[in-house]
C-alpha cells in the first residue's frame, strides 16, 4: 500500500510539471496546426537562462528566475515566429510541412548554439530545498517536486482564466478554432499567432525551470521532453489545454506505475504504448470524450 | 566532462613524454575527434580518422556503447585500436585481433576488491543490484550476479533502468522493500547523483551503498550529490595514491594545469598514451601490422600499473583477447574526499561500514 501510494504521488507530481510544458506545445499546435519540434529546445534555452541567473547572478532562486526566463522565451518565441516560421507559411514548397521542417532546423540551431557556449557538460542547480522531502505516513514527498507541481497548477489556472475571460485569450481560441473566420471578425490573426508562439515558449521555459531543482541540465535535454510532450498532446487531444493537463498527469502516473509494477527500464515504453493505444482507439484524445 | 578529462590527460601525457613522441625524426601526431557520446557518430569519427586523416592507430572511447562500434570498425578496417575506458566485456571477447584493452578491466571484473571486502569485513547475506541497461551496466551486473551466486550472497533485488530518468523512486522503493544489507548500483554520474539523493529522500538505509565505478567516482558526483555522497563506496580501477611510478606527478600536474581533480578515467587516458608511445617506439615498422605486433610484445609500466596485453579466460567462461589483467580497489567518499578503503595495503583511510543511517546524520 505504501508502495502504491508513493508511486501515485511521484507520478502525479512529475506529471503536473510535464503538463505545463506540454500545454505550451498544445497551444501552439492549436493555433498554428503544426507540431513545433523546437519546443523541447526552447524549454532547454529557458532552463539555461534560469541556470545562469542562479549560478552567475547571485543565486536568483529558480522560482523567481522562471518569470525572467519565461519573459525572455516569450520574446524569443515571438521573434522566431514573426521572422522565420511565418515567412514559410503559404510558400509553395515540395513538402507541405515546410513549417514543421523549419522547427527541426530551429531545434538544431538552438541545441548546438547552447552546446557551443556551455559545452555538453551536465549542470545542476541546487538551492537549499533541492533534495529535501517530508513524510506523510511512510510516503516521502519531495519538496521541490511539490512546489513545482503547485506552481504548474497555478499557471494552468491562470492560463485558463486568461483564455476564457480576456479579449486576447478569446482571440487565441478563436484563431485556433477557425483562422479565416477570426480574421473576418477583425482579429489580427498573425499577431495572435506570434503571441501564441511566444506564450507557448514561455510556458516551456517555466516548466523547464520547475524541473531544474529536481533534475539536471544538458543541451540535449529537449529531445526527451519533446517526446513526452508529443505523447501528452496526442493523449489530451491536439490544441486542448485541459486535455494536455490531464494528459500530463496521466502520463506521469502511468510511467510511475509502469516503473513500479513492471520495470524501471520499460518506463518510457509505457508512454509509447499509451500513445499507440490512444491513436488507435481514441484518436481525438481526452478532448473528444468531453465533446461527445 | 569525461571526454574532456580524458582528452586533457591524453594531451598531458603527450607533452610529458617529450622526446619519446619523436621516432626516427618523425613526430607522433595526436588527432582528436568528438564522438558526441553517440555510437553512430563515434564510429564514423573513427572511420574518418583512418580514411581521411590516415592515422596509424586509434585510441579512446568512453562509454561502451560508443567504444564497441569503434572497435568493430577498427577490426573491419584492420587498424589497431587501443580502448582506454570502454569496459563492456564483449569488446575484448569477440576474438578481434586488432582490438586491445590495457587500462580498462572488463566490466565484470571491476568487483575483485569489493568481493574481497565483502569476504573479509561485511559478510553480507543479501544484496540489491541496480544498473543502467547499457553494455557497461549489463556486463557489470552479470559479473556481479555470477560472483554473488558463487559466494552464496542472495541478490534480493535486481533491476535495470533507462539512463536519464527524472524519478528513480519507484525502483528505489522496491529495493528498499526488499531490505538488502548492501547494494551495488552501476550508473553514470548524473543518474548516480539522483539515485543517492532520492535514496536519502526515501530514507533507505543499507550497511554499505556501493557504486559500480563509472559515475560514482567522478568529482562531478560529489558536486551534484553534495552531502548525500557521504559514505558512498565505489569500485574503481585507480586511485591517486597508488604506488605506480609517475602517479603523483600525473595527479598533481593535472590539478595544477586544469584546476580539477582527475579520477580513474583521466588516469586511463594518461596510461593509454604511455602505452601508445611505448608501442610506437618499440614497433619494428610503423604500419598497422607492425604496431599490432608491438602492442603484443610490450610490457610498459603506466600510471595504471604494468600492462600486458594478452589472451586469457575467466571463471565465467569469457575468453579475452589482447586484454590486460585488472587491479581493482574499493573507495569511499568521506567528508568530500574519495578515500581508498580496500585492499588494506593500499588504504588511505579506515572504512566506515556499516554506515550511519540517514536520520542519524546531522
Amino acid at each position: 500500500m505504501v508502495i502504491f501510494g508513493q508511486t501515485f504521488i511521484c507520478g502525479i507530481l512529475l506529471g503536473g510539471i510535464y503538463a505545463i510544458i506540454a500545454i505550451g506545445m498544445t497551444l501552439i499546435m492549436g493555433v498554428m496546426k503544426i507540431i513545433n519540434l523546437a519546443h523541447g529546445a526552447l524549454m532547454m534555452v529557458g532552463m539555461y537562462i534560469s541556470y545562469c541567473l542562479f549560478t552567475y547572478c547571485g543565486g536568483i532562486d529558480p522560482y523567481i528566475a522562471m518569470f525572467l526566463s519565461g519573459a525572455c522565451l516569450f520574446g524569443i518565441g515571438y521573434l522566431i515566429q514573426k521572422y522565420s516560421i511565418e515567412k514559410v507559411s503559404g510558400v509553395e514548397t515540395i513538402l507541405p510541412e515546410s513549417q514543421v521542417l523549419l522547427t527541426v532546423g530551429i531545434m538544431l540551431v538552438l541545441t548546438e548554439a547552447i552546446r557551443l557556449i556551455f559545452k555538453s557538460d551536465y549542470r545542476s542547480v541546487a538551492p537549499w530545498y533541492s533534495g529535501t522531502s517530508f513524510f506523510v505516513g511512510d510516503m516521502s514527498i519531495s519538496i521541490p517536486m511539490l512546489i513545482g507541481f503547485g506552481i504548474a497548477m497555478a499557471f494552468v489556472f491562470v492560463l485558463h482564466l486568461f483564455l476564457t475571460r480576456t479579449d486576447l485569450g478569446r482571440s487565441v481560441r478563436a484563431t485556433a478554432q477557425d483562422r479565416d473566420a477570426a480574421t473576418y471578425m477583425g482579429i489580427n490573426s498573425k499577431r495572435v499567432t506570434n503571441f501564441t508562439f511566444g506564450l507557448g515558449s514561455a510556458l516551456a521555459a517555466v516548466g523547464g525551470t520547475l524541473l531544474l531543482p529536481i533534475y539536471y541540465l544538458f543541451p540535449d535535454i529537449g529531445h526527451a521532453v519533446l517526446a513526452k510532450c508529443f505523447i501528452i498532446t496526442i493523449l489530451g487531444g491536439m490544441g486542448s489545454t485541459m486535455g494536455a493537463l490531464f494528459g500530463g498527469l496521466a502520463l506521469g502516473v502511468a510511467e510511475s506505475f509502469g516503473a513500479t509494477y513492471w520495470a524501471m527500464g520499460y518506463k518510457d515504453v509505457v508512454g509509447l504504448i499509451i500513445f499507440i493505444v490512444v491513436l488507435l482507439f481514441l484518436p481525438g484524445g481526452f478532448k473528444s470524450l468531453t465533446k461527445r | 566532462m569525461f571526454g574532456e578529462m580524458e582528452k586533457n590527460s591524453f594531451s598531458m601525457a603527450y607533452d610529458d613524454l617529450g622526446d619519446k613522441t619523436t621516432i626516427n625524426g618523425r613526430k607522433i601526431e595526436l588527432l582528436f575527434e568528438d564522438g558526441q557520446g553517440k555510437p553512430d557518430i563515434a564510429k564514423s569519427a573513427a572511420e574518418k580518422l583512418v580514411h581521411s586523416d590516415k592515422v596509424d592507430m586509434i585510441s579512446g572511447g568512453y562509454s561502451s556503447a560508443c567504444t564497441f562500434p569503434i572497435a568493430g570498425a577498427a577490426q573491419t578496417m584492420g587498424v589497431p585500436f587501443l580502448d582506454s575506458t570502454g569496459a563492456a566485456d564483449k569488446i575484448t571477447t569477440q576474438g578481434w585481433e586488432w582490438v586491445f584493452r590495457g587500462t580498462a578491466a572488463p566490466a565484470s571484473h571491476y568487483t575483485g576488491a569489493l568481493f574481497d571486502f565483502y569476504d573479509n569485513v561485511m559478510h553480507p547475506k543479501t544484496t540489491a543490484l541496480m544498473y543502467e541497461n547499457t553494455d557497461f551496466g549489463t556486463s557489470s551486473a552479470d559479473g556481479y550476479k555470477a560472483i554473488c551466486e558463487a559466494k552464496g550472497i542472495e541478490v534480493v533485488f535486481d533491476e535495470a533502468y533507462e539512463a536519464g530518468a527524472v524519478d528513480f523512486k519507484p525502483m528505489l522503493m522496491k529495493a528498499k522493500a526488499a531490505n538488502p544489507e548492501t547494494c551495488y548500483v552501476i550508473s553514470y554520474v548524473m543518474d548516480a547523483s539522483l539515485i543517492i539523493k532520492q535514496a536519502r529522500e526515501l530514507d533507505w538505509n543499507v550497511d554499505l551503498f556501493v557504486g559500480g565505478a563509472a559515475g560514482w567516482t567522478m568529482p562531478e558526483f560529489l558536486e551534484n550529490a553534495k552531502d548525500a555522497s557521504e559514505y558512498v563506496a565505489s569500485t574503481t580501477l585507480w586511485v591517486p595514491n597508488v604506488a605506480w611510478p609517475g602517479v603523483s606527478e600525473y595527479y598533481n600536474g593535472y590539478i595544477a594545469k586544469y584546476g580539477k581533480k582527475p579520477d580513474y578515467h583521466g588516469a586511463q587516458a594518461y596510461g593509454t598514451m604511455q602505452i601508445i608511445v611505448d608501442a610506437l617506439n618499440n614497433a619494428k615498422e610503423i604500419s598497422y601490422e607492425g604496431i599490432r605486433q608491438s602492442l603484443l610484445e610490450i610490457n610498459p609500466t603506466t600510471v595504471m600499473g604494468p600492462i600486458k596485453l594478452e589472451n586469457w579466460s575467466d571463471e565465467f567462461g569469457h575468453n579475452y583477447t589482447n586484454q590486460n589483467r585488472p587491479t581493482t580497489y574499493v573507495v569511499q567518499w568521506q567528508k568530500g574526499v574519495l578515500e581508498v578503503i580496500w585492499p588494506e595495503a593500499a588504504k588511505s583511510a579506515n572504512y566506515v561500514c556499516p554506515v550511519p543511517k540517514w536520520s542519524e546524520r546531522k
